[in-house]
This record gives C-alpha cells, structure tokens and sequence, in this order.
C-alpha cells in the first residue's frame, strides 16, 4: 500500500551525524593531525540527541560531529599541508635510514610550514570578538612561557609565548586597565578592561612545576599554537591603538638608564632585550613622541534617551576610574630580594607606581635600596636590618588588596611582622542581605571615606574591639527573627527605636537625678524633616498597596519577603559566629601573653 | 578531393610526352589497366574502396625520387648534367687518383658522409630563424609604453614595485618562517581589506574564495567561562568564614565519593548465606546418593500433570446460538456507545464555560511545561556533555587545610597545578573529549641476549 518501506538510518538525525573515525577517514588524516585541525578550526564533538539512532542502533559511546562541520573542514587549505607534512616525516625518515645527510639536510631546508593567520581571521571577523575570546589564550600563553625549556614543549613556542606576555603585560601597563587582582593558592587571577571588554586570566606563582602526566601536552601545545598567533595579532592591534611601536621599543631615555655595565651577566644579547622589556620598569616609545599629554577634558553629551541622573552616575563612575588609574601615581616603591618581583612591578606599574629592585636581582632596576627619594618597601621577613626613616615598609598583600580596594589603605596593618588581614576576593560580588565578613565591611567604610574609630580602638586597647557594632547587630537579628512584618518597615523601625532610647535615657537621668531640675525652656519650632515625611508616606503607600495585593500575588510576596528575612538570619547567624571565633582568638592570645609575661 | 587531384596530375605527366620515369616496369605495371568494376558511384565509401590511384601514387614518388637522387626531374635537366663524352683516357684517371690520396683532407670521412643529407632537394628555408616572436605585441606594447611615458603615467609594474616595497618583507623570506618562530612578525589582520577581488563566481570556481565559516561554528559549545575563578576561600589568606566554606564543599565532595565506594564495596561483597558451610558441602557430597528423596518429589509430579491438561478440556467450540448472541451482543453495545456520544456533544453546549476553563488550563500547562523546558536547556549548557568513551570527571578541589596556609606571599605553596586546570577546564566546556592516556601495548616478547662484549668476560 505505502510504496516502498523505509530503510533504517537513512535519513534524520542518523545522517546529519559521523563518527570520528568516519570523519578522519574522509579528510585522510591520521587521529593526531585530525584532532589538530580540529582545535586549530574551533570544531568541536556534539553529543546527539538521540544516541541510539544516531549510532544505527548500538548504545557504544562514541563521539560524533556534525557531517556539516566536517564538510566545512574539507575546504580547509591546512589539510593539504598536513598531508604534505606526513610526506615530509616519511621522506626524512628514509633518507636518515640510508644516512643521506644531504637529502637530510635539504629535506629539513624545505620542511613544510602552514600559517594560521587566515584562520585567525575566518574564527575572529572582527577585533572585538577576538578580544572576547581571549581569556583562554592568556591564560595558555603565561602558563607555557613558564614552563622549563625541556622537552616537554618546543623551546620556540616557550620563547614566543613569553614575547606575547610580556608585549600584553606592557600594554596593560601603558593603558591602566588593569581593575582586579586576586591571589589564590593556585595563581594569580587577573582583571582587566580592554577597549570595554572585561578580560580574566591566570598566572601561575613562578615556582617550578610539577608537570602532571594526566594532561595531554600534545593537545596543549596545539591550543598554545593558534592563541599565539591570536595574540600576537591582537597585541599588534593593541599597540596601534595607545600609538605605540609594535614590536615594542623601549624609550630612548630610558633605554639609556637601562644600559647596565654588566649586562651579559644578566642574560645573552639575543634575549637581554626582551628581559628588559619584561622588568617592566620602562616606559614604552610611542610611535610620534609626545610631549607630556594634557588631557583636554572632552565635551561630554548626554547620550540618547539618557536622563541627567545617568549621566551624573555615569561621570562619578569615570571619575572613579581616573582615580584608580593614578592609584600609586608618585609613589616610589623598592622591591626586596623575597617577594615575588614581577607580579608586584606588574602591579605597581599599572597604577603610575615607580618600581627598583637589587641590581642583582633582575635586569632594568633604575635606583638603589639607598635612594631617599623611596616612599615604600616591600618587604616580606619578619625583620629588616637597616631601616630608614622615610619610608613604609610593608608587606606585599597591601600592594594587592589596595588595588581591590581602589584606595590606599593605612600601612598599618601591613607593617612586618603584623598578622595580615585576610586577603578578600575582589570577584565576590555580596547580594543585599549576604553576609559581608567584618573585614569586607571596614574596607567598604574606608571606600567611602569614613575612617572608622575602630583602628584608634584597637591601638589603645584591644579588648573593646567594636562590641557595640556586633551587639547592635545582635539586636536587630533578634527582632527580625521574631516579628513577622515587612522588611521594609525596619528602619522605620529603628528610627522610633532611638527616639525610644532617648526618652529611656532622659527617663533614667530623670529617675536617677534626685531633684528634677524644673526649668521652662524657650520653646523650639518643631522642624519638619521633609525627607523623612516622604519616606513615610512612600512607606505608607507601600503599605497600602501590600493591603490590596491579590491573595495569589500576597501569598508569592510573602514567600519573597520570607526568602529575604531568612538570608538575613543566616548572615546574623554567620556574624555571632564570627564574633564568638573572634573572641576566642583573642582569649587566646590573652592567655599566651600572660605565659610569656610570666615567663619573663 | 585528393583522388581527383591525382588522377589530374596523372593526365598531366601523361599528357607531357617528355617525361622519363626512373622505375621503368612499375610504369608499365601502373600503365596497364584491368577490367573496371562496376559500382555505385553515390557514395562516399565506394569512392575510396573502388578508386585505382595506384598509378598517381607511383607516379608521384618517382618525382620524389627524381628530386632526392637527382635534384630535379630528369626530363628537364640538359643534356650535359646526364651525359658526359667518354674520351677513353685512363692515364689521367690513374695520375688524379694518387693526387686525391695524398691530400687526405680533400676527401671528406666516412662519418660526416653518413651524417650528410642523403636527398639532393634542398631543405627548406628557416623563416622562423629571421623572425621575431611574437614581434607585432611586443611593437604594440612598446608603444603603449611609450605613449604612458608621454603622458606622464606611473607604468604597472612600477606601481607593482612600490606596492610590494610598501607591503614590507618579501614573500620568499615570509614562507620559510615556521609559525612558533619566536620573532615572528605580526600586522594589522583587521585592518586589512579583502587582499583577494573580482568576479566572486570565477574566485569561487577557482577556490580562491575562503569558504564561508557557518555561524553555528562561532557559538561556544558551553556558557561556562573561559577562566573559572576560585572561590573567596581560595585565597592564600583567607576570610575564616570563607576558607571554612571551602573545607566544607570539599569535604562533601570527599564523603560523596566514600559512599560511592562503600556502596560498590558492599554490591560486591559475599553473602553470608553464599558461603559454604560443612554441612551444605556435606550434602553436596552425598547429593543423588540418597534415594529417600526421589519418592517424595515423584507424587507432586503426578498431580501437576491433569492440572497441565485441564485448560485444552475447557476450549470447546462455540454453538452457533452462541455466536449470533454475543454478535447481537456487541452491536448493541456499540449502538449505546454512539447514543451516549451524541448526547455528551449535545450538552457540551451547556458546558462551555467549563470546557473552556479546561482549555485555559492545558494552554497554561503548555506554557509551563515550555517554560521549564527552555529553562532545561539552559542549565545544560552549563555541564558537561558526554562526548566520548569517557565521562568528564571533575578535578579534586583546590584546598589548603588551616594548618597548610601559610599566611605569608614567601611561605606559601601554590597547590594543584594551572596546566591541568585549564586541560580540564576544556573538557568541562566541552572543546575537547574527555580521554584516557593511550597504554603501550608490547607487540613482541621482550628478549634478553647477552652481548658479545659482555660474554667476553664472563
């Protein structure tokens, strides 16, 4: 009746699939130069929908692409090379086998090499989307030019992945984009805002690895080789824009400051430039010198559709940008032998810092431990044998939490020898109602200029550290627990609750006084808080309309509003933590200077 | 055509009562001429089967043969070059022979002879040889050129020259740079317009034309980001609070995996039952020994057998009464079926309200079931995808305990390893397959042989 029966697999999603195997055979590749093209392109395995029919009825897992996909690689001029290049090991092989050195010789004078620029054009269209996509490479590039010069990777690759980094670290010095730095116990994380595009990598502490045998390098080194010429072509692009010489040339003047005596000792003439270059303790030349830019203040326009309030937001958020640019603008900093030298130059460089170390140390230091012009040193041993008076020594996390913090912080919690506060994760973003570690909390009061008395406190006695904070906070998870109101009602609330307080005070003095002294003052004009009656009203309409709610919608805000109070309850319940861990410390250390007071 | 040009040729020379063949008897043969066929004259083929031409052939290649050995026809040579007066004096013949012997130069070698052109009509003359190739162009470009000159225009090639010199390096240096050279130079890719124009159907023929790359390729396989940073706890001096945080997921992570472990430990552990006791190897030994047991399991046997049989009894055929009345019967049950139908249609006219309240609500399901699809879809783009033999196994967690943080830059000891981050970080995001390392399989048995060195010593 229906004509002719319908085969199996012979049309759906069992066609618009292949193999790998299938796949590799159609471009005549072998597994390894197949995976390679594959990575170069950006063509990646899928996982089918429905596995079963895809792989004509077998449940094998295998890996599949997309039959349109590989089509799209045969069109791909590398192919070709490849296959060129299986040609050439081939030969190579045999002439080594019949001890040809000449055939050897010219063979490995004619090795065939294949560019990746066209394919760095065909994935990256266009400048901002390869400036998107380029966390990845970053992060491949400082990781492998880390790496030791063994054979592991091509000693070649190692050497262009650390000319690309440093060329990018130097350009994020010459443009200040540099916003977020974090520390972890694996590496140093990154932030930086290129051309409006927030750009995150990680760079490895410069310890030696421990390289794991897990991880296939053959894949890696292939990554390494397309971000390479990624990046390169990006950093071009990068120096064009700050109008600098690509590849990067040092400053004249300060290619004369850098002219140390001995500087074959330091490295071999072939790399001591670029080991200037990554000192980063230069400036860069630009391609037409300039004389000290002033920056004219340029007209601002209100943008279309853009009302004043985001205008004015929009210019505090500009200005507080120029600030942290101009961070350490003046400072004088000198690095000791211990801390970590090329982050902490990095750093410092980036926000308008002068930087030196010991001439031993590194290539490119530009002053002496003995300058007296040095504002800070950055120490990390508990004790410094001489010390001069002019200047902070400091340990190296205020170098970083500064930068997170976009202020200066005090010195004095940074001094040697003082216990650190914690080093806090700029890339944690607290929700309202999170709970906001006491640390955090100080910074974000210091942010805003305030200097809490807390530091005086602490100076002249440790014991009476901030009670009264915690316990008012105690307070207010303590009515939140119990009322079942609005939220929004709290600092209304609050507000009633010091008039309270006042009267209970006047009251007591009252009841304490023996004699009231009954004395008629000259009345006051009431002053009618404008602010304050708005609120009022805006929170009786809130009132109002939470009255008129449907029971639907009622019951969906009464379940937002419960979600709220209970993240407030956790972070209260968080905070008593913290209080009660923090008292402990301190009973502790009471107890170990009273031993080492009695031991004395 | 070339038949009829013969056989004139042939009236001709026969016509030309002067002309002497060299081939006397092939003449007489050509000469004679037999009995004609009769055929058909209308048509080609018979042209060339039915012609005799053999007499123009022959004809013809005495001239040829005329003009090689003689230089041209012997009809019209004088009569000197044929004949010579034969004075009889043998003297003189015997006086210039010794005179030819003696000048050995004079008599040309037996070499250059056998290389000499044997055929007397001369070789063409070589009108190439006085010609320019292709001398009319080059006259016109030359004077297009000079034209331009007059004019003032920058030629074409000069123009190619300041390009290539504006372009940078020359192309041959540029090939031979390996692409991980590490002072390999870099240009403007963005900045460049399209180096290849023209016709886009002859640059697509040719495959000249880069292939369009499909937009599907440049959609990430995986929303998750490129760089996954550490949570606060992470940090190399961390917030308490934070760093407990930490402890806490890892230590999750740790008892999730025990469990897993304990379960398999226990799906693959003995049974207490299945562990031979004396006694059950004891019955094994003796089973079949025992005969007691044979008459026991024999009586159920025999009563399960009418119990086997009883239902082929119970199938008997239907009367034909009985046919007709269950047909009647399920007729009548359909005629109520339709009955019941048309009434509910009927008052589902009164049930609008509800029916569409029913709708109301299955649209809604829809939605929601949609909804949540979508949102399905979504966080599947944050896993990992099965791409391979292998599942994708989450690295351990980065974690220092409180006593391994060193709470100094100087002291501390970075831990895991960056490299196997970002390989595992591909996987996560699905841009490479999850894969074991291959294992060496040995083909060939290992062989130990002494060496002769060795053997030497010992």
């Amino acid at each position: 009746m229906g004509g002719l029966q319908k085969k199996k697999y012979e049309s759906g999603s069992a066609t618009n699939y292949v193999t790998r195997n299938k796949a590799r055979k159609k471009l005549q590749l072998s597994l390894a130069d197949f995976r390679r093209l594959c990575i170069l392109k950006g063509i990646y395995p899928h996982e089918p929908k429905r596995k079963k029919k895809v792989n004509k009825g077998s449940t094998a897992p295998r890996t599949f692409y997309l039959v349109k996909d590989i089509r799209f690689l045969l069109h791909e001029p590398i192919v070709a090379k490849f296959r060129e290049y299986k040609v050439f090991v081939r030969k190579l092989r045999k002439a080594y086998g019949k001890s040809e050195w000449g055939g050897v010789q010219r063979l490995r004078e004619n090795k065939p090499v294949y560019k990746l620029d066209h394919i760095v054009k065909e994935r990256y269209p266009t400048f901002i989307d390869a400036l998107r996509d380029l966390d990845d490479a970053l992060s491949m590039c400082f990781l492998f030019s880390t790496f030791a010069r063994t054979g592991k990777c091509h000693v070649q690759t190692i050497q262009l992945c650390r000319r690309l980094s440093v060329e990018w670290m130097n350009y994020i010095v010459m443009s200040r984009s540099l916003r977020k730095v974090f520390l972890s116990i694996k590496g140093i994380y990154y932030q930086a805002e290129v051309l409006g595009q927030t750009v995150t990598w990680v760079v490895p502490y410069q310890f030696a690895h421990n390289h794991p045998t897990d991880v296939d390098y053959r894949v890696m080194a292939t990554f390494t080789e397309f971000y390479t010429t990624l990046l390169g072509f990006v950093n071009f692009r990068l120096y064009q824009t700050l109008n600098l010489l690509y590849p990067p040339k040092l400053d004249s003047k300060a290619e004369v400051e850098l002219k140390a005596e001995h500087e074959e000792d330091y490295a071999m003439d072939s790399e001591s430039y670029l080991e200037k270059l990554s000192a980063l303790s230069a400036c860069l030349s630009r391609v037409i010198a300039t004389v000290e830019e002033e920056e004219a203040e340029p007209d601002r326009f209100p943008v279309e559709g853009e009302d004043a309030e985001a205008l004015v937001v929009r210019e505090k958020e500009q200005k507080e940008q120029d600030s942290l640019k101009n961070l350490f603008e003046g400072l004088k900093f000198f690095l000791n032998r211990e801390v970590p030298r090329e982050p902490l130059a990095f750093l410092l460089r980036c926000f308008g810092a002068q930087v030196s170390w010991e001439k031993s140390l590194c290539i490119g230091s530009t002053y002496d431990v003995n300058d007296e012009t040095i504002t800070h040193q950055v120490v990390d041993r508990p004790n410094v044998d001489k010390k001069y008076i002019n200047r902070y020594y400091i340990q190296p996390q205020w170098v970083f939490d500064c930068v997170n913090s976009r202020i200066r912080l005090p010195v004095e919690d940074y001094f040697p020898g003082v216990t650190l506060p914690p080093h806090l994760s700029p890339f944690v973003e607290h929700k309202e109602g999170d709970y906001v570690p006491p640390e955090k909390l100080r910074l974000m009061s210091l942010q805003r200029g305030e200097r809490p008395e807390r530091e005086q406190e602490e100076i002249e006695d440790e014991e009476d550290d901030d009670e009264g904070d915690d316990s008012q906070e105690d307070e207010d998870g303590g009515d939140d627990d119990g009322e079942e109101e609005e939220d929004d009602d709290d600092d209304m609330d609050d507000e009633e609750a010091t008039d309270e307080k006042n009267l209970k005070l006047m009251e007591k003095q009252k009841s304490q006084g023996k004699a009231l002294s009954v004395t008629v003052t000259p009345g006051k004009v009431k002053q009618e808080n404008k602010m304050r009656l708005e609120q009022e009203e805006k929170a009786e309409e809130k009132r109002l309309a939470i009255m008129m709610m449907k029971k639907k919608e009622k019951y969906l805000y009464d379940k937002i509003v419960f979600g709220k109070k209970r993240k407030v309850r956790e972070a209260n319940k968080l905070a008593a933590k913290r209080k009660a861990h923090d008292d402990a410390c301190k009973a502790d250390k009471k107890k170990k200077k009273k031993k080492t007071t009695g031991r004395e | 055509m070339a038949a009829v040009a013969a056989k004139r040729i042939k009236r001709v020379a026969a016509g030309q009562h002067g002309f002497l063949s060299l081939n006397h008897t092939r003449e007489q043969n050509s000469s004679r001429i037999g009995k004609r066929k009769r055929v058909n004259r209308n048509k080609k083929k018979n042209w060339n089967k039915y012609s005799d031409i053999q007499d123009i052939e022959d004809f013809l290649d005495d001239v040829r043969l005329q003009e090689r050995a003689t230089g041209g026809l012997l009809s019209e040579k004088p009569d000197d070059s044929l004949f010579f007066v034969d004075t009889g004096d043998q003297n003189k013949v015997a006086q210039e022979a010794p005179v030819t012997k003696r000048g050995k130069s004079s008599k040309p070698l037996r070499v250059d002879l056998i290389l000499q052109h044997d055929s007397l009509v001369p070789s063409p003359k070589d009108i190439l040889a006085h010609q320019q190739p292709n001398a009319k162009k080059l006259r016109r470009i030359s004077q297009r050129v000079e034209k331009q000159v007059a004019k003032g225009l920058q030629l074409r090639s000069q123009k190619q020259l300041q390009r290539r010199k504006a372009g940078g390096a020359t192309s041959s240096s540029e090939k031979s740079l390996p692409d991980d050279d590490p002072s390999r130079p870099f240009y403007d890719i963005w900045g460049q317009e399209e180096m290849l124009s023209g016709d886009a159907f002859y640059l697509e023929q040719t495959k000249k034309k880069p292939v369009k790359r499909p937009d599907r390729l440049n959609e990430k396989p995986s929303s998750l980001p490129a760089v996954e940073i550490i949570g606060p706890g992470g940090s190399y001096n961390p917030d308490f609070f934070d760093h407990q945080a930490l402890l806490l997921e890892a230590h999750m992570v740790e008892e999730k995996k025990q469990k897993e472990e304990l379960k398999l430990a226990q799906q693959l552990a003995v049974r207490k039952e299945d562990i031979a006791t004396e006694e059950t190897i004891f019955q094994e030994q003796v089973e079949g020994l025992v005969e007691e047991d044979d008459e026991e399991e024999d009586e159920p046997k025999g009563e399960e057998e009418p119990k086997g049989s009883a239902p082929a009894v119970g199938r008997e055929k239907k009367t034909e009464r009985q046919r007709k009345r269950e047909k009647a019967q399920k007729e009548r049950e359909k005629e109520k079926r339709t009955q019941r139908e048309l009434v509910d249609q009927r008052q589902q006219l009164f049930q609008l309200r509800s029916i569409r309240a029913d709708l109301k609500r299955r649209e809604q399901r829809t939605r929601q079931k949609q909804a949540q699809y979508q949102a399905q879809k979504e966080a599947q783009k944050f896993c990992p995808q099965r791409l391979g033999k292998l599942k994708f196994q989450a690295p351990d967690l980065e974690v220092q305990l409180s006593d391994e943080l060193s709470g100094s830059l100087r002291t501390l000891k970075p831990e895991g390893s960056i490299l196997k981050d970002r390989f595992k970080s591909l996987q996560k995001r699905n841009i490479i397959e999850p894969r074991e390392r291959a294992k060496f399989i040995r083909r060939n048995k290992v062989k130990y042989v002494e060496k002769r060195a060795f053997k030497a010593i010992t």
